[in-house]
């Protein structure tokens, strides 16, 4: 497996923890739609204080994968580990972050933050005292009594943040949770994602089309392909904690970005090839 | 600024005027036993407010409305929302729904006359089917189309059946229903009168059919005009709610 690549660097790095004790381990987990199987094999291991990036061409799974995790799909075969539960539906400690933001449009701000908190069964004193903590958190202090209309949709992923980080989380899974807002907002909350784990580090699994995105956030990026899709490859990234813009403009960052790209590229080549014959 | 508010609802106001200029001299110049001017019908509605009698009736009516009106709301939205949720019930109640939705429920009236007599139940039940169908079929068109992720975010968070019925599938359905709802007034308010016309005659509908055998013209203008501003009133007080419901939508 060539997640076995992984070496710990510095202390500072997540990925010490990987191999010791990891918080998600999948095993190969496999998926079909009816008579279209989704995805494979796939094997990988979160540490507790790690960041995978799942990057893959559109319709690979990668959101189906994250589903399977959440507990949200059923999968077909293997197994998913997280500590030592095994899931079967979605369990306690993981919190997911939606693409499309997944807020309930007729709560503010802070009725929606709570929501989380409220399923969890969490005693009303807490919730109180823990909401306007994390609207602070993700910066959205001022707008508690907002509803989600009014709000951008930058706005509104932080409140999804919010809401997800507030059940204070062991797993964090992250299903494109940037990519419905333009490229600026992009660019700040994927620092404001950094500065918040930095805080209250989880495992994280991100899955993302964008490979620059991977790479900024990911200290490790899986490659899904094919179809039924597996794991090409999982690719270390060894570029220094915490990423800061700075880290956009090392080389290596740029030599990382483009073999993760030649990964996918070679993939999309390939499949083209055969398309041809 | 007084001026555009003014242009805007001039249309409203003159119509109105000159509908009420239209009765006044329509009433002035035919025989009183067709036609009571406006003047003569506020007067005979001032009059006629003033009687214990007129009190009592319009008691009667309002409980027999609340009542069947109330009991509509109970049955429509939770069996609305239940047809929503689970496929099967829906599927094998469409048929029985879309039918008795769709027949004028006047045409029922004999049927239970016949199998239940005069009482206060059976008019209750008439008001009933006169407004259980907008309140359930808005609410099941309401529930059904609820965002599958919204469902989803809830499952994420390990929310209960129950939960997910008070917080995403009640208020996400309330505005839907509540335009149903607004139907259901109307509809309620003409279940209560044929009610009172064709089973035991009680309340306004009585007032109107009295009034109608002495040739009270007048006392069957005022009565008209009172429900017809009844209804307008429940309406008006549907429409608050509703937006009261509905504003966490643009």
């Amino acid at each position: 497996m060539t997640q076995q690549q992984t070496a710990a660097t510095a202390a500072r790095t997540p990925l010490a923890a990987t191999g010791a004790d990891p918080r998600i381990r999948v095993r190969g987990l496999g998926k079909h739609y009816g008579a279209l199987e989704v995805f494979r094999n796939i094997d990988f291991d979160v540490g507790a204080r790690e960041i995978v990036a799942i990057v893959g061409p559109s319709g690979c799974g990668k959101t189906t994968l994250l589903r399977c995790i959440d507990g949200l799909l059923p999968h077909d075969a293997g197994e998913i580990m997280v500590g030592n539960e095994r899931v079967t539906e979605p369990i306690a400690g993981v919190a997911m972050v939606f693409q499309h933001f997944g807020l309930f449009p007729w709560k503010t701000v802070t009725e929606n933050v709570a929501y989380g908190l409220r399923m969890a069964g969490a005693p009303k004193a807490e919730i109180e005292r823990k909401v306007p903590e994390f609207i602070k958190l993700v910066g959205l202090a001022g707008f508690e009594k907002a509803y989600p209309y009014q709000m951008s949709g930058g706005m509104q992923q932080r409140c999804g943040l919010a809401r997800a980080l507030a059940i204070e989380p062991n797993v964090l899974l992250m299903d494109e949770p940037f990519a419905a807002v333009d490229a600026q907002t992009r660019e700040i909350l994927q620092f404001e994602l950094i500065r918040i784990w930095e805080e209250r580090p989880t495992a994280m699994i991100f899955v993302t089309h964008s490979i620059e995105e991977a790479v900024l956030l990911g200290h490790r990026v899986i490659v899904l392909k094919g179809r039924p899709s597996s794991i090409h490859e999982i690719i270390e990234i060894d570029l220094p904690n915490p990423r800061t813009r700075e880290t956009l403009r090392l080389p290596r960052f740029a030599e990382l970005r483009e073999r993760v790209w030649n990964t996918l590229m070679r993939e999309a080549r390939e499949a083209e090839f055969i398309l041809e014959r | 600024m007084l001026n555009t508010t003014l242009r805007r609802h001039a249309p409203f106001w003159l119509s109105l005027i000159a509908g009420i200029a239209l009765w006044e001299i329509a009433g002035r110049s035919t025989s009183a036993a067709f036609m009571v001017p406006f003047s003569a019908t506020l007067v005979k509605l001032w009059q006629l407010i003033q009687t214990r009698e007129f009190l009592n009736q319009l008691l009667d009516s309002a409980i027999l409305f609340s009542t069947g009106f109330v009991l509509a709301l109970a049955v429509g939205m939770p069996v609305g929302m239940l047809l929503a949720r689970v496929r099967v019930l829906r599927v094998g109640t469409e048929p029985y729904i879309m039918v008795l939705y769709a027949t004028p429920m006047v045409a029922l009236i004999p049927f239970i006359l016949s199998i239940m007599g005069f009482g206060f139940v059976p008019k209750v039940l008439v008001v009933f089917l006169f407004a259980v169908f907008p309140v359930l079929y808005n609410t099941v068109e309401g529930a059904r189309s609820i965002k599958p992720e919204l469902i989803e975010v809830a499952k994420s968070y390990r929310s209960s059946e129950w939960a997910l019925w008070r917080e995403v599938m009640l208020p996400y359905t309330l505005p839907y229903a509540m335009t149903g709802v607004r139907q259901a007034i109307g509809r309620a308010l003409v279940g209560m009168i044929a009610a009172e016309f064709f089973l035991s005659s009680t309340g306004l509908g009585q007032l109107i059919m009295t009034a109608s055998q002495n040739f009270d013209t007048g006392g069957v203008y005022a009565s008209i005009l009172l429900i017809g501003l009844i209804g307008v009133a429940l309406m008006r007080l549907g429409l608050k709610i509703e937006q009261h419901f509905a504003r966490w939508r643009q």
